[in-house]
């Protein structure tokens, strides 16, 4: 039998790590036990709350009350892992410098970024949003046209990333893209990321935006930017959206084409 | 790219304008004289395509160039073919220039720009050319690349020259061109070129320079010389494999070298650090093993011989188990390790071996050896460090000198450029606060905050210290056999834990403070430090009490001894007055509980406990940790390595401290320690060597860098003070020990003494004449000892005092060459801010007048152009003339050496 005192010994080990990984043990409680104690009592997905939230709070037509709605819902009371407002001002500020004319965006959950990339778009520019999820897709898009995108503007794709890209020059006569942003699983950086040279949609100078690039995280990813030369990359790094202790990064790459 | 080309070509143009007209003429001399040395082998050797190259190269200038300009460049084409040395560079150069001034005068008063225009589209051409030649296009600038392709082709022509078919003068001519190299090769260092140019100079002189030299001389001399420089070389080579050895020599210094790569200075420091305690370790373990244990082992008496010397005979069944022996109980307790087993005769064996003084010298020594040690160290240091002051240039120092150019792995790298970032970053906002300080009573609330709940912390590991030593006292009243083994060693186990896990708690505290990484070092050090002394001093005290208990004990074992010998005495009588004494085994002798060696157990279970402990740590919690990490990895949801448990940094402050408390410990005990287990330095070193081992593999294999990697410059000084603090504060016990405990009466060198001391006082009246106590006995006169105290006082203090002014001394001449300094740099700046106003002025003033000229030379554009001069006089007029009035000077430096690239190019 373990003596009380050796137990109590252990009690510094056990404060140090509550402490430290508090953000942690924060997000877990808010992002998984909430989330399933919620999906119980209502019967709604989470994005749908979300949705229902927004539609109360927000003004239809004002993407900022839109967004603003979303930012309060997130942090307030559920957890969704969109990209939040501090990294969503390094996307903002990436799209004012480049403006670019056709934004590819992976992984648009439920329209959140759409919705703030659409925003800062020049005019005439042109968004393709890939959902895969169904019920996500659907409640993208109406927060989409809640937020007064038209079909001109913004397109929600509900296919797979993986069968779209491949697609895309065939399908929707695109010759470039400007600017992609990923944000969806990330184990898909990668192989998307290939799938995008392969078909030559890159152009010298294109942006390619991944979110989330620490925290879930995409090793492989950044090992193959370490390796491959193909493009000039940094890491922003930030912490979590609606967290403040979890650090994590956005990697931006400018595509340069092989030399 | 291109900016880089431009830069450079900004560079290549300022140079040539710095050195003026004497360089010129020196490069021509020097080119004749190559020229006229080469002649022959090149009429012998020179090779058809060679020469058809240079038909090219001469025909392809021809168009461009004048006659004039000609003569020069195809004297310059073949030197350069020959010599690569770094004045037919300059002659080039000089084409260059005069190209420049061609173009110009060919333009005329025409706009830059369009020259510009010109000269891109030339050089666009040009690097088509070059890129069918060559490969290696990218930094070298054109200029590089054409003179390596001349290279290329020199050296076939070169490997065909034999030095013995040239005549006398031509052996002079090259022994010249040597010296010539060896001169270059010299002065490479001082010279404004570019790195690359350098390096390129340097491989190209070195290789002629080998070629020829052992040519040099003739017959006899040729050989003697030839001899001279082959064993000069030898010599140079043997004095660098000499030095090689002597680094491999330094134990541990590759490995150190490496973890210093991956993980910066402060790791490395540590093991520095620990390397250092290895070598004292190993000195304290010489003196005690060879000045005691091993004649103890050879001439004092064998085991058995005497009762101290023998396993008693209630335990002699469990004896050799390997848990007693893990105790240190059983045979272990009664051999040379321990305080007991050593006799307390005067001299042992043939050599009249003093033990008894040789062991209370070695106790002494050992302990005056640390102190000695530590105090040269630190006042080495102290010379070194402390000469810069730390605030007043706090920005310029960051950029540069932040950078560790020791680090030599690509994570490392990036971690420490992230926190010279951050650190610029909180550098700068720091200066934002100290404007402000708004913030500062929040800051200083939380830092009070946090040495409150350290506080808290140490009060709680204290008590928890002392309640678990109360019950450990239970239970040996009570017996403890009758407890388990976590009841037995739940001291240790406590105090193993809690120095585990109370550092990891405090770090997470100091995170509060918001203190910069090196300060917040220092104050985690520090403690650690509270906290491990603390417990140290927590278990002395409760060794002491033990100590009392047993001498109480003893003092009954005492009188039970007489009886029993009474009785036994008495016994004999009755039965039988002539018959021979009865002889009694040692092991049955009773005897007393001997707390001198009680105590080194204690301290050597201690220690056992301690380094398993570190050990065990590090395996399950780096190892194991990595090891999880790295291959549940694969299939998990989240990136395990960056994220949530990543790989576990190295702990410098706990690692540094648990050395530091176990040195302490060996202290304790080379009073405490060396004398009431000797084993103790050795089993020192053994933890030493195995955690110098395992911790370079662990931090090598699951560690990472940290992320605020920082320089550990001034942090040694401070090991060493709380090494020297610890020493101090551990020798009190065992001096008291020493001093006020009288020894135990049958164990031990000191038994049947009063106090351990007497050793000295027996041996000066026994051993020494008699003189020589009287003299000791007059000197020990408090009457004498007294002043002489007072004496070295006051010789401290007048050093100190002395040291004092010193340091006042220096600050002075350190803020007079500050003021000297700012002086000559407002000095220069008026100087040059005077220069700049006359060139403007006499800018401003010729163009007014070459305006007029220029709208006369804009009519006559064709058919007028100026002969090519080389008077850099008129260069720089022709400049003026073409300067637009308001022109920047900047502007046309970028834009010359443009044009100046251009037929340099094009011969290519």
């Amino acid at each position: 039998m373990v003596s009380p005192a050796i137990a109590l010994a252990f009690l510094p080990l056990l404060l140090t790590l509550i402490i430290r990984y508090r953000y942690y043990f924060v997000l877990f409680y808010r992002a998984v036990l909430i989330r399933i104690w919620k999906d119980c009592v209502t019967g709604l997905s989470r994005e749908e709350r979300a949705y229902q939230h927004v539609l109360t709070h927000a003004t239809p037509g004002d993407p900022d009350s839109i967004l603003e709605a979303f930012d309060v819902w997130c942090s307030k009371v559920e957890f969704i892992s969109n990209i939040g407002p501090k990294k969503g001002k390094i996307l903002d500020r990436l799209l004012m410098e480049n403006s670019p004319l056709t934004v590819l965006e992976l992984g648009a959950h439920c329209g959140y970024s759409t919705v703030r990339m659409a925003r800062s778009l020049p005019v005439g520019a042109k968004l393709y949003s890939i959902e895969m999820d169904q019920r996500n897709a659907a409640i993208a898009e109406k927060v989409i046209r809640l937020a007064g995108f038209d079909d001109d503007m913004v397109e929600l794709i509900v296919k797979p990333s993986d069968e779209v890209i491949p697609q895309l020059r065939s399908d929707y006569n695109l010759e470039r893209l400007d600017f992609v942003f990923m944000d969806h699983w990330k184990k898909c950086y990668l192989p998307d990321l290939q799938l995008l040279e392969g078909s030559g949609l890159l152009g010298k100078g294109s942006i390619i935006l991944a979110d989330n690039v620490l925290f879930p995280g995409a090793p492989k990813f950044l090992r193959y930017l370490r390796k491959c030369g193909l493009y000039e990359w940094r890491i922003h790094r930030a912490t979590l959206e609606y967290s403040k202790g979890i650090r994590d990064g956005m990697a931006e790459l400018v595509y340069q084409g092989i030399k | 790219k291109s900016k880089r080309r431009r830069i450079k070509r900004r560079d290549d143009d300022r140079q040539k304008r710095k050195r003026g007209n004497e360089r010129r003429k020196a490069g021509t001399r020097a080119g004749d004289g190559e020229e006229d040395l080469w002649g022959v082998a090149e009429k012998r050797e020179r090779s058809k395509r060679k020469r058809q190259k240079n038909k090219q190269e001469t025909s392809r200038r021809e168009k461009n160039e004048e006659e004039e300009v000609q003569v020069t460049s195809g004297k310059a084409a073949k030197a350069r073919k020959n010599i690569k040395n770094e004045k037919t560079r300059r002659m080039e150069k000089e084409e260059v220039e005069e190209n420049i001034e061609k173009g110009k005068k060919k333009y005329g008063s025409a706009k830059i720009g369009e020259v510009k225009e010109d000269g891109g589209k030339q050089l666009e051409k040009a690097q088509e050319v070059k890129k069918k030649k060559h490969k290696k296009v990218e930094t070298s600038s054109e200029l590089e690349t054409s003179e390596e392709d001349d290279d290329e082709e020199e050296d076939t022509e070169k490997d065909e020259v034999r030095p013995e078919c040239l005549s006398p003068e031509e052996l002079e001519k090259l022994k010249e061109a040597v010296d010539e190299r060896k001169k270059l090769i010299q002065g490479l260092r001082g010279k404004p070129w570019s790195m690359k140019k350098k390096l390129v100079t340097l491989r190209e002189s070195q290789e002629f320079v080998e070629k020829y030299e052992g040519a040099l001389g003739k017959g006899k001399g040729r050989k003697l010389y030839a001899y001279k420089v082959m064993m000069t070389k030898k010599w140079m080579k043997f004095q660098r494999d000499f030095e090689n050895f002597k680094t491999a020599c330094i134990p541990w210094e590759m490995k150190i070298k490496e973890i210093e790569s991956h993980f910066g200075s402060s790791v490395a420091s540590y093991f520095i650090f620990l390397r250092w305690m290895y070598g004292i370790n190993m000195i304290l373990f010489c003196l005690t093993f060879g000045l005691v244990m091993v004649p103890e082992a050879l001439m004092g008496r064998p085991y058995g011989s005497i009762p101290r010397k023998t396993v008693p005979r209630a335990e002699e069944a469990s004896a050799m188990d390997f848990a007693v022996l893990w105790d240190f109980g059983g045979y272990a307790q009664y051999s040379v390790l321990f305080y007991g087993f050593y006799n307390n005769q005067r001299t042992i064996g043939w050599l009249k071996f003093r033990m008894p003084l040789s062991y209370f010298l070695v106790g002494v020594g050992t302990v005056a050896y640390s102190y000695m040690v530590v105090i040269r160290t630190m006042a080495r240091n102290a010379n070194e460090s402390g000469v810069g002051d730390d605030n007043s240039f706090n920005f310029s120092w960051k950029m540069f000198t932040s950078w560790d150019y020791l680090i030599g792995n690509a994570e490392t790298a990036d971690n420490k450029f992230a926190s010279i970032t951050t650190s610029f970053k909180e550098a700068i906002l720091e200066e934002q606060e100290s404007h402000k300080d708004d913030n500062i009573h929040l800051t200083r609330f939380l830092r009070v905050l946090a040495n409150f709940l350290v506080l808290c912390c140490l009060a709680g590991s204290g008590y928890l210290i002392y309640f678990v030593v109360r019950r450990s006292q239970k239970f040996a009243l009570d017996g403890l056999e009758n407890h388990t083994w976590w009841e037995r060693n739940e001291v240790n186990m406590v105090m193993s834990l809690l120095g585990m896990f109370c550092p990891m708690l405090f770090d997470v505290i100091s995170t509060l403070e918001n203190y910069h990484p090196r300060v917040a070092l220092q104050w985690q050090l520090g403690r650690i430090f509270a906290l491990f002394l603390g417990n140290l001093y927590t278990f002395i005290i409760a060794l002491m009490d033990e100590i009392n208990l047993k001498r109480k004990e003893e003092n009954t074992v005492k009188f039970n001894i007489t009886m029993w010998e009474a009785s036994l005495y008495n016994g004999t009588v009755s039965e039988n007055s002539t018959a021979p004494p009865i002889t009694i085994q040692p092991a049955d002798v009773p005897r007393g509980p001997c707390w001198e060696t009680m105590v080194g157990q204690e301290f050597v279970r201690l220690i056992i406990s301690d380094t398993m402990t570190t050990y065990i740590t590090l395996l399950i919690g780096d190892f194991l940790r990595a090891v999880l990490v790295r291959f549940l990895n694969y299939c998990w949801c989240w990136d395990l390595e960056a994220g949530f448990p990543s790989y576990s940094e190295f702990d410098v402050s706990g690692n540094v401290l648990g050395l530091i408390f176990n040195q302490g410990m060996i202290c304790v005990f080379d009073q405490m320690g060396s004398f009431y287990a000797p084993c103790l330095p050795a089993l020192n070193v053994i933890r030493l060597h195995v955690s110098m081992y395992l911790q370079c593999w662990a931090v090598m294999c699951c560690n990472v860098p940290q992320e605020r990697v920082f320089k550990a410059s001034g942090s040694n000084n401070f090991y060493m003070a709380m090494l020297l603090v610890i020493l101090f504060l551990s020798t009190l016990p065992a001096i008291y020990t020493i001093v006020s405990i009288p020894p135990s009466f049958d164990c031990g060198p000191f038994s049947g003494k009063n106090r351990m001391f007497d050793v000295i006082h027996e041996t000066l009246e026994s051993d020494f004449p008699a003189w020589f106590s009287k003299v000791f006995s007059y000197a020990s006169n408090p009457g004498l000892v007294l002043p002489f105290i007072l004496l070295m006082v006051l010789a401290i203090y007048y050093l100190q005092s002395t040291s004092k002014s010193y340091r006042e001394a220096n600050v002075e001449l350190k803020k007079k060459l500050q003021m000297q300094n700012e002086e000559n740099k407002k000095k220069n700046k008026q100087a040059a801010l005077k220069a700049q106003m006359d060139l403007e002025a006499r800018q401003t003033a010729q163009a007014a007048e070459q305006q007029r000229n220029n709208n006369a030379s804009l009519q006559d554009q064709e058919g007028h152009q100026m002969p090519a001069t080389r008077d850099p006089g008129s260069r720089t007029n022709n400049h003026g003339n073409h300067r637009p009035s308001g022109y920047l000077p900047g502007f046309t430096q970028q834009s010359e050496p443009r044009l100046s690239r251009v037929p340099s190019l094009q011969r290519n």
